[in-house]
């Protein structure tokens, strides 16, 4: 026998792979053994559990992902009881939502970021006489949101989008993070810049055109 | 900044996907938003664009330990199986439906297979030879009229949404991989097809790219029970010529 094929493993799928190359048959794997792939997977695993209506699946993806969601609804609102509410939420709406969830779109930690993210800038918005919903959490998840085929590549990403950003106006970047991650609308925008809220309108035009512009280069 | 172009247009309309996924609006302007986000397909894909884009921000975000009886006051919340269902401001896991649904699918492409599996066959047996005259002699076709059964492959994995359909023709030795669902373009990856012979080696067929069939002329014959794999490698597949990624889907060649 060739020695590649020594080190084969056979598999109950009446197959033969090398070690650690199964990772999407053959599952049961000690934790960490696999890295961060190894995170993603398991967190796919779990939303399509949760989606069967698997409750401690629902408590494992809890315990693996709360502090990452929490420190985002405490980002965005700045308030620990409203962001314990906001965190409800999110587990709430990513319960209902599992099924909706592709893994080949988004990671799951991504998504669920996303649900955190959105329901904290509901509650943000609800403090304002003016607001009328709030973000629809569910519906702003992204549909055609390039695929990050594993963390790896997320972290590529996010380092391209932090290049991206650092290469506009300062005012640009701090308006736009100010924005999608601290809850910021226009007039707070303007209000914190001391400039009139057409000045900062057109910034931010400017700035998210050369945003796309420099993510698809 | 005055002067510079302004490439992404000038009217507030073509910036409200953009403004609503980053949280800007408020009053007219977000209720605005929030109509053509349920009735217009096209907005919301670009507001689900520029969320993708920018959600990588959520990276920089510090983790924060929540308080340790958070979970409590979620877990009440949470009806269906199994859970109580009877709490009040339960939340109600209407994901069943759609998991059923997904199944009818995936089984509907079983039945799509074979049914192309069938009118190949069809197709080859009538088929005469090149010559596109449909009252052409067939008796010199090479092709024999009852041929070997094709040979059809379910390609799944249950923890992946990857599904593709395989169907080997023997009397042609030709083998159509047709992606079903799942399989998406991701940069610096290639989704690689290999041929795992019942007991043996795997070994590279071809690439796979969503969308689009992989048509390949097999010079050898493909024994039932070889079993057909796509793993995730580099760009162009594995440096090794075995696979070195995860598998995303997988499944047997059965007769039809």
């Amino acid at each position: 026998m060739p020695p590649a094929e020594q080190a084969l493993a056979p598999l109950s799928t009446g197959f033969r792979c090398l070690p650690g190359w199964c990772m999407g048959l053959n599952m049961d794997l000690p934790a960490g053994a696999l890295g961060e792939s190894g995170e993603r997977l398991r967190l796919s695993e779990a939303l399509a559990s949760v989606a069967a209506g698997d409750k401690s699946a629902m408590k494992e993806l809890y315990a693996r992902t709360s502090p990452k969601l929490f420190g985002i609804c405490l980002r965005v609102l700045g308030s620990e009881a409203e962001a314990e509410e906001a965190l409800q939420e999110t587990y709430v709406a990513a319960w209902r939502k599992a099924a909706a969830f592709d893994s080949g779109r988004a990671s799951p930690i991504t998504w669920l970021a996303i649900i955190a993210r959105n329901k904290a800038i509901d509650r943000l918005r609800l403090r304002r006489p003016t607001a009328p919903d709030g973000l629809d959490s569910a519906a702003a998840i992204p549909d055609d949101s390039p695929s990050a085929a594993d963390t790896l590549e997320q972290a590529d990403e996010a380092r391209r989008l932090s290049l991206c950003l650092d290469s506009l106006d300062a005012v640009q970047s701090r308006a736009i993070r100010g924005a999608f991650l601290g809850g910021a609308s226009y007039p707070d925008l303007a209000a914190s810049e001391g400039v009139p809220l057409g000045t900062m309108k057109s910034w931010i035009r400017r700035g998210l055109s050369r945003l796309k512009k420099c993510l698809e280069s | 900044m005055s002067g510079e172009t302004f490439p992404g247009g000038e009217h507030d309309r073509d910036w409200l996907a953009a403004e609503y996924a980053l949280g800007l609006l408020e009053g007219e302007s977000l209720a605005e938003a929030q109509r053509r986000l349920s009735d217009d397909p096209d907005f919301r894909r670009e507001v689900g664009g520029w969320t993708g884009r920018l959600a990588p921000l959520l990276d920089e975000v510090e983790a924060a330990a929540p308080p340790q009886d958070l979970w409590r006051r979620i877990e009440p919340r949470l009806a269906g199986a199994g859970g109580s269902g009877t709490a009040p401001a339960a939340a109600a896991n209407d994901n069943l439906a759609p998991l059923q649904r997904k199944l009818a699918l995936w089984r509907g492409y079983g039945a799509a297979a074979t049914a192309l599996a069938a009118s190949l066959a069809f197709f080859m047996v009538v088929r005469p030879g090149a010559a596109p005259v449909p009252s052409a002699p067939t008796p010199v076709s090479p092709i024999p009229a009852a041929g070997p059964a094709p040979l059809v492959a379910m390609m799944e994995s249950k923890d992946s949404p990857v599904r593709l359909v395989a169907t080997y023709e023997p009397a042609t030795r030709s083998l159509v991989v047709m992606p079903a669902a799942g399989l998406t373009r991701a940069a610096g990856h290639s989704h690689q097809l290999w041929l795992i012979p019942d007991g043996g080696a795997p070994r590279p067929l071809g690439i796979v790219t969503p969308g689009a069939p992989l048509r390949l002329a097999l010079s050898g014959g493909l024994a039932p029970d070889s079993t057909l794999a796509v793993s995730v490698e580099p760009t162009g597949g594995s440096p090794t010529g075995l696979p070195t990624g995860p598998v995303i889907a997988a499944g047997k060649l059965v007769r039809t």
